[in-house]
């Protein structure tokens, strides 16, 4: 049913390289690397309905990791991708044994500390991390020996671990794990009373979201060739809730216009300077109040209020 | 053996800025439900419109009033547009009152500019000293601010029929709403309640620190760590909790890093939350998964 979509998709993404425009696909490439966080948190939050407000910190260090590993083992980029991405995972397992004991306020504050924890770390720990003034002369990733460095090489790439954690995370949904958590998601004592292994399941999904959230690390990390702590920090975290959120928290489609509308509505305001700020936050408000289906199903459902309501005066 | 004593006053004067904005989370937490990830925001915006005020040439009496005036105001219309209609739904409360925050912010920035500012102390500048430390008169102003509202609060929620209905719609909303109470009001006096002890944290502590347009995110997870150290649920847990949280930090920054002194807070919260979630003083059931 869904098979037209990631056609559509290559499709769009080809005909934006095709243009030859720089920035747009600057913006697509973008697009696709916060796209693998916010698919992530889709999982954990919109999924499982399991709130995590330290996103921001798994996508950091899956970065650093990236480089780092890069650099102490020497291992080519792209390895270091797959070794970071593979740490943070068992991280964020580790992290899911200690957290998911908490649930509700408790959890999202729980979470939130971690993602703090894991800031005041990247920007105190100057001998790993290079403190502030971050880690530079991060390699590009390269293919059979050919730098990609220009932003038409990275794009295909990019898109592609993206498309293929959308397809992951489809499946993942649909199978039985998915049933699982969406009962986890309706009714915990329910989830468990039919015999699902609900904090297993947390734990899992945490671990496949932190993965999402490192590959895509890991591959800004060698895109931007810079890293410093700023970018990890919790409103990076808010982001990728709003992102989630205007996608309609569970519907992995959802969430990648989520991801695209937040990246346009970010640029479209650049000049205005914290009127950005501003607008994030009504739009998350407002989303979470009048479309708690996400974005487009909220306007969808007005709009067919709307339709439905002038037929209705028509007739009468 | 002064340096330790140094460090225990500035944490007590910390902390009860912490225990004042923690005592914000429960007056909106006992009747709601919904914890306010916002409410560091009301902190900020307090102190920057007091600043504002004062520095439009009103006196400080008047700049004070007018700023919790302002907050209050900001907490009343927070309520009905945002929370109202999430009522009952943590994750969507929790969603909510952290976009709300980011609005606070973002219109703070734009309002007061992003340079952060400082506010004149309430009564000049010259140092106490005691035995060895040195104590800002100002320090003294946040000692007492925060004794007289635990204090009164705790009064108020104990002695008084408008604590008694608090505490009934935080026990069972359900059943108060059976016998007459109008628990949309009480929620609505919360909010109002918390913006107003928001602010007044926030003006109070703004001669000895900075205030910034995000400073209140990190005081109110400084103030939500608070509660559960103390144990959610009334002034004295929060004030308690505050106290140990401001000393514990005072002490790592001076004797450890200052840097590493928030993942030492955010470290502790974690502890409490995994291994004794009712805090020092509480029991608390709910919060287990």
């Amino acid at each position: 049913m869904m098979n037209w979509r990631i056609p559509a998709l290559i499709v769009c993404i080809a005909a934006c390289a095709a243009t030859g425009n720089g920035y747009f696909v600057s913006l697509m490439v973008i697009i696709g690397l916060q796209a693998l966080p916010a698919i992530g948190l889709a999982l954990i939050a919109g999924y499982t309905g399991q709130i995590s407000l330290g996103h921001a910190a798994f996508y950091g260090l899956g970065a650093y990791g990236a480089a780092l590993i890069g650099k102490w083992l020497g291992v080519p980029a792209g390895l270091d991708i797959v070794l970071s991405a593979a740490v943070v995972a068992a991280l964020a397992w580790a992290i899911g044994w200690l957290v998911f004991r908490l649930k509700g306020h408790y959890l999202a504050m729980a979470t939130l500390a971690f993602g703090i924890i894991v800031q005041v770390c990247l920007v105190e720990m100057h001998g790993v991390t290079g403190g502030p003034d971050g880690l530079t002369g991060i390699a590009p990733l390269s293919l059979f020996g050919v730098p990609l460095a220009s932003d038409f090489a990275i794009l295909p790439v990019i898109w592609l671990v993206t498309i293929a954690a959308i397809v992951c995370a489809q499946n993942l949904v649909a199978s039985p794990t998915g049933l699982a958590m969406r009962a986890i998601s309706e009714n915990e004592a329910t989830a468990r009373s039919v015999g699902n292994d609900v904090k297993s399941v947390k734990r899992l999904i945490m671990m496949v979201s932190g993965l999402f959230c490192a590959l895509g690390g890991g591959l800004y990390a060698h895109y931007i060739g810079y890293l410093s702590p700023g970018p990890f920090d919790v409103g990076f975290s808010i982001k990728l809730l709003l992102m989630v959120a205007i996608g309609g928290f569970a519907d992995v489609w959802g969430v990648l216009f989520g991801v695209i509308f937040i990246t346009l509505i970010g640029e479209a305001l650049k000049p205005l300077g914290a009127y950005d700020i501003v607008a994030y936050g009504a739009l998350l408000v407002i989303s979470v109040i009048y479309c708690p289906d996400g974005l487009l199903r909220g306007i969808a459902s007005l709009a067919g209020r709307a339709m439905h309501t002038s037929t209705a005066e028509r007739r009468s | 053996m002064s340096d330790a004593l140094q460090f225990l006053i500035s944490g007590l004067v910390v902390g009860s800025i912490y225990g004042l904005i923690g005592v914000g989370f429960t007056c909106i937490y006992n009747v709601t439900g919904i914890v306010n990830f916002a409410q560091g925001d009301f902190a900020m915006v307090g102190a920057m419109s007091a600043i504002a005020i004062q520095a439009a040439g009103a006196p400080l009496w008047l700049a004070i009033l007018l700023a919790i005036v302002i907050t209050c105001a900001v907490a009343l219309l927070i309520e009905r547009s945002a929370i109202r209609p999430v009522r009952g739904d943590v994750m969507r409360g929790i969603i909510v009152t952290i976009g709300v925050g980011v609005v606070l912010q973002g219109l703070a920035a734009i309002v007061w500019g992003t340079d952060a500012q400082p506010m004149p102390a309430f009564s000049g500048e010259q140092l106490i000293h005691v035995f060895g430390a040195t104590v800002m008169p100002q320090s003294l102003w946040v000692l007492g601010t925060a004794i007289v509202a635990m204090v009164a609060l705790d009064l108020l929620f104990r002695r008084t029929y408008l604590g008694q209905m608090f505490r009934a719609c935080a026990m069972n909303p359900f059943a108060a709403r059976l016998v007459g109470m109008k628990v949309e009001t009480m929620s609505l006096v919360g909010f109002v309640m918390s913006g107003a002890l928001g602010a007044i944290a926030g003006i109070v502590v703004a001669p000895i620190a900075l205030t910034q347009y995000d400073t209140g995110l990190q005081l109110g997870i400084k103030g939500f760590v608070a509660c559960i150290v103390g144990g959610f649920g009334g002034p004295i847990g929060a004030a308690v909790g505050g106290l140990v949280l401001g000393v514990l930090e005072a002490f790592s920054a001076g004797y450890v890093s200052s840097g590493y002194k928030n993942a030492i807070a955010f470290a502790l919260l974690l502890g409490f939350l995994l291994f004794r979630p009712g805090g020092l003083l509480g029991e608390y059931e709910r919060v287990r998964g």
